[in-house]
């Protein structure tokens, strides 16, 4: 059990590690983007794509850079009394109260899951079982959502982003539980 | 039993809001008393407009006012709502065209197909741009950023004209912060209504559409549930609504365009806009050949436009 | 259920997550997860994934990322470090001058970057060691330091007063220039208190000894050339906005290259500094969208349950009072949630109930977005619970106290609450400008 939890940290931690340490240059993407719009506006024809790709990048961006953010401690909490209390009772409280974010981000998860499955032409009230289905055949891509703007992008990309995204936040979020769970049963995990 | 609740999202901001839907629900709401009560929303209060159909399929809302582009609605007939080129000229052409001319049994089909009921279609306003610097040619519409509907703004590109899609309600900002040069989106009454006057400068007299074209919707599950006099209400409200638009909005375009004082008006030559009308119906085709359903309801703006030509004046002018 | 009793129920679990020191994010969205799918069925539980689509087309965000990597290129790099001693220079001979050029410091550094907390490293790391060792009152310099930074989100760029416009549908353009005159009122109220304390008691903020007063008039006006570098800055952004010739995100971004070529051409773009500034706009950035996108959700799931009818009632028609006392009273709710509510979590959820209630009210709300960023930036200064109180802690010395901390701010947030009042009694403070530049 501990060797699985030990794994379990150390590849979740070191996964979002190196997936946030490549998104944190996505602010260069945003810039650039932004910066050629500017650019072809003041010198030739204003673009369709830039407004929406920059949103796209700015959505991709925080979200799968989201557990790296977490890993470096960014989230603000609300320390008017946990800052004063011991490691010892702050993993005692974290790990209760880590399962509503949890909770919090399985809703997420499960609400990308639904709207992705929508922008693939499936109407029904059961995603889970339409990708299944399309995994094995029995479902097949329906009509493909499009944003309705004049350039008229597909929609399931970026929103298969946020499902790995809020998958990936999630994988983070057990990850801290189990640290917390560590630290309570003062057990060593051998994570760096 | 207990009341029954409501929630209805309008893609309108709550100052158009006050004129082109709130009077319905609360001449609904008043008569239906302790059975059922509706609760509006305003556009992109409760989820984006963007997600708006799929949370009327999902019951996450149970209705919707909206035309079929802006909620990129997954059908067939997605491209004719909202204002889909020249394909009317009067507000009057789009009750007529749904009621006697068949498209509400091509829409009825459409969105019982994807799980939603399409309860009522009607119209308001054409659609004019709302420009900060004039426009008195063709040419003066290249590089434009404008805030429109998504199949117009299809159809203005080749006019040069850069379509920009924002939530509704961030749009007399974005003028204001540049990130739109203007808006094709309305007549002129609702540039007035909902600000748009106050951070625009001139008004195009040519328009690219002669009515808007929406409807009202609703979760199919949650519109079965009803019992048969509250659906009854229900249409007699929507009625009662689209009559309200009819008369505020034709009154309106006349009055300000005669008495406004915060947009000067301008016009294209008709001979140059010509082009524009001729362009249309090339694109209509284009649409007719994307689909077999499209191709039904183009045919019927043909015979529609047709059939006003012949019946002469007052339905059409030359 | 009734709708009062769903805006409390919500309103206390938040509070009641908040408090057991989970991240914010996660107790917001948390709570609104739960209460979408228990009490709005069917479908509730999409609403926080359709808030995710929501903050996708809240296009000003984009400017997040950009004045927050602005700000840090501006702290990591100590390209300041020149503006600081252009102060130091000319103001030492004034009692009480190197304080009172800390604050002209954070003047210039507010219009260089969208956030307080820059202003606060600056203040921390460059100001703070020399004034204590010039021998200045320890409590006054932390004062200065916080007080200094709180003009960061007043004067433009000013990230709160963004997400402020967002939430209001009000032009950026327009609250930027509100905030300036008050900004630079509320520093020349800063200064003009430093001024007469040290006057009474020198001991307070001694004079620079002779021997470092003599310093060349040539070096002198050398130093001055420091004071063109946020001029520049401030103008390849502002200018081309004001005009019309970029919008907003794009102005975001020029600024941002602006500083970092900036930092690049004084040498100072190392190795460090940009792994520094780029790891921290990704923690800051994802920080504030998580926390939006959570109250995003929350906002949607308390408003589509009614709670919001409830707050609305409750201020308008039950307690009966006129528009004046509601909006103190609003004010004043500010100040006691900004003791539990973090500076974002209390923009997205709080600010959506109350500007449709001050709008109804019939007060502007440019006028009314300057009022609201000055008060929670009081708000954040106070004890027991404040943003800055926070990152002054941590940055902070360890010979400087938390009560030293909690000590200092006392006067400061005096000074600010008197520029309140006279904001709010003479609102042509904040709308002279916008008016002007706008042509009304
Ligand atoms: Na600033
Ligand atoms: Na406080």
């Amino acid at each position: 059990m501990r060797r699985i939890a030990s794994v379990y940290v150390r590849w979740v931690d070191a996964v979002n590690y190196r997936i946030g340490r490549v998104m944190m240059y996505g602010m260069f993407v945003m810039m650039g983007i932004l910066l050629w719009s500017s650019i072809s506006k003041t010198f030739f024809l204003p673009t369709l794509w830039t407004l929406e790709m920059a949103q796209f990048a700015m959505v991709a961006y925080y979200i799968t850079g989201g557990p790296y953010a977490m890993q470096l401690g960014a989230n603000v909490r609300m320390d008017l009394f946990y800052h004063d209390w011991s490691v010892r009772k702050k993993a005692w409280f974290d790990a209760f109260t880590v399962l509503l974010l949890i909770f919090y981000l399985g809703v997420l998860l499960y609400g990308a899951l639904g709207s992705t499955a929508y922008s693939l032409g499936y109407w029904g009230q059961e995603p889970l079982s339409f990708f299944a289905g399309l995994l094995v055949g029995a479902e097949e891509v329906g009509r493909l959502e499009r944003s309705s703007t004049a350039w008229r992008p597909y929609i399931w990309p970026i929103k298969a982003v946020m499902i790995a995204g809020f998958f990936l936040m999630l994988l983070q979020a057990i990850s801290e539980l189990i640290k917390d769970i560590a630290t309570i049963g003062e057990v060593d995990l051998n994570v760096v | 039993q207990g009341t029954i609740k409501w929630r209805m999202q309008t893609y309108a901001g709550p100052a158009l809001a006050e004129h082109v839907i709130k009077p319905a629900i609360d001449s609904f709401n008043k008569i239906a008393g302790d059975r059922m009560q509706i609760e509006l929303f305003f556009a992109d209060q409760l989820v984006p407009t963007g997600e708006l159909f799929r949370a009327m399929q999902n019951g996450t809302i149970d209705a919707v006012q909206s035309d079929d582009d802006s909620m990129a609605s997954p059908t067939e007939v997605t491209v004719f709502g909202g204002y889909f080129p020249f394909a009317s000229r009067y507000s009057l052409d789009v009750p007529v065209l749904f009621n006697q001319y068949g498209l509400n049994e091509i829409w009825d089909q459409e969105y019982s197909a994807v799980g939603v009921k399409h309860i009522s279609a009607g119209a308001w306003d054409p659609c004019h741009f709302a420009t900060k610097d004039p426009i008195n040619s063709l040419e003066d519409l290249k590089g434009k950023r404008v805030f429109t509907f998504p199949t117009a703004g299809r159809f203005l590109t080749q006019f040069g004209v850069v379509p920009v899609t924002l939530p509704w309600e961030d749009i007399e900002v974005a003028v204001q912060t540049g990130e739109l040069d203007g808006i094709a989106w309305s007549g002129i009454t609702e540039d007035y209504t909902v600000g748009w006057a106050d951070v625009t400068n001139y008004f195009l007299t040519n328009n690219i559409s002669g009515a808007w074209a929406g409807s009202f919707f609703a979760n199919m599950e949650s519109y079965n549930a009803l019992p048969d006099d509250l659906k009854e209400l229900l249409k007699v409200c929507m009625d009662q609504s689209h009559y309200y638009r009819q008369w505020w909005y034709w009154g309106g375009e006349a009055n300000l365009r005669v008495n406004g004082t915060k947009m000067e008006l301008t016009s294209i030559p008709d001979a140059e806009w010509q082009q524009v009308e001729d362009a249309a119906l090339k694109f209509w085709d284009e649409i007719a050949a994307e689909s077999e359903t499209k191709a039904k309801v183009v045919e019927i703006f043909k015979q529609y436009n047709a059939d006003m030509v012949k019946a002469g004046r007052p339905y059409r002018y030359g | 259920m009734s709708y009062e009793l769903i805006a409390i129920l919500m309103f206390a679990s938040m509070m009641l997550m908040l408090m057991t020191g989970q991240r914010v994010f996660g107790a917001i969205g948390g709570v609104a997860a739960l209460a979408a799918i228990l009490l709005w069925d069917p479908g509730g539980s999409n609403i926080p994934f359709s808030a995710a689509m929501k903050l996708m087309k809240w296009y000003p965000l984009l400017t997040l990322p950009m004045f927050i990597f602005m700000g840090y290129v501006l702290s990591e790099s100590k390209i300041a470090d020149d503006l600081y001693r252009m102060f130091h220079v000319w103001m030492g001979p004034v009692s009480g001058g190197l304080a009172i050029g800390t604050i002209g410091l954070m003047v210039l550094v507010s219009a260089m970057n969208g956030l307080s907390v820059a202003g606060m490293a600056i203040g921390a790391t460059i100001a703070l060691p020399e004034l204590l060792r010039r021998g200045y009152d320890k409590r006054m310099v932390t004062g200065v330091i916080q007080a200094g930074s709180s003009l960061g989100i007043l004067v433009p760029p000013s990230v709160v007063l963004v997400l402020y416009a967002m939430i209001a549908r009000q032009p950026v353009g327009q609250l930027w220039l509100a905030g300036i005159l008050p900004g630079l009122m509320m520093a020349a109220a800063f200064i003009l208190y430093i001024y007469l304390r040290c006057k009474a008691n020198p001991a307070l903020g001694p004079v620079l000894p002779a021997a470092e007063r003599t310093v060349p008039l040539a070096e002198k006006l050398r130093l001055l050339r420091a004071g063109l570098l946020p001029i520049v800055i401030f103008a390849a952004m502002m200018v081309p906005f004001v005009n019309g010739w970029t919008s907003l995100v794009e102005s975001s971004a020029i600024g941002a290259l602006t500083a970092f070529m900036a930092a690049v051409l004084k040498g100072r773009m190392n190795r460090e500094v940009f792994e520094v500034s780029v790891r921290q706009t990704l923690a800051i950035s994802c920080m504030f969208m998580w926390i939006i996108l959570a109250a995003l959700g929350f906002g949607a799931v308390f408003d589509g349950l009614g709670a919001v009818k409830a707050i609305d009632q409750l201020f308008t028609e039950q307690l009966g009072l006129n528009p004046w006392m509601i909006l103190i009273l609003m004010q004043l709710s500010f100040l006691l949630m900004g003791t539990f509510l973090d500076d974002t979590a209390m923009l997205v959820i709080v600010a959506p109930l109350y500007v449709p209630l001050v709008a109804a009210l019939g007060f502007d709300l440019i006028w009314y977005g300057v009022l609201y960023t000055i008060t929670t930036q009081i708000a954040y200064m106070t004890p027991p619970f404040g943003y800055n109180l926070f990152l002054m802690r941590a940055m902070a010395p360890p010979e400087i106290t938390l009560k030293d901390i909690y000590g200092s701010i006392l006067p400061f947030v005096i000074v600010m609450i008197g520029c309140l009042a006279l904001i709010m009694t003479f609102p042509q403070i904040a709308l002279w400008l916008p008016d002007y530049v706008y042509g009304k």
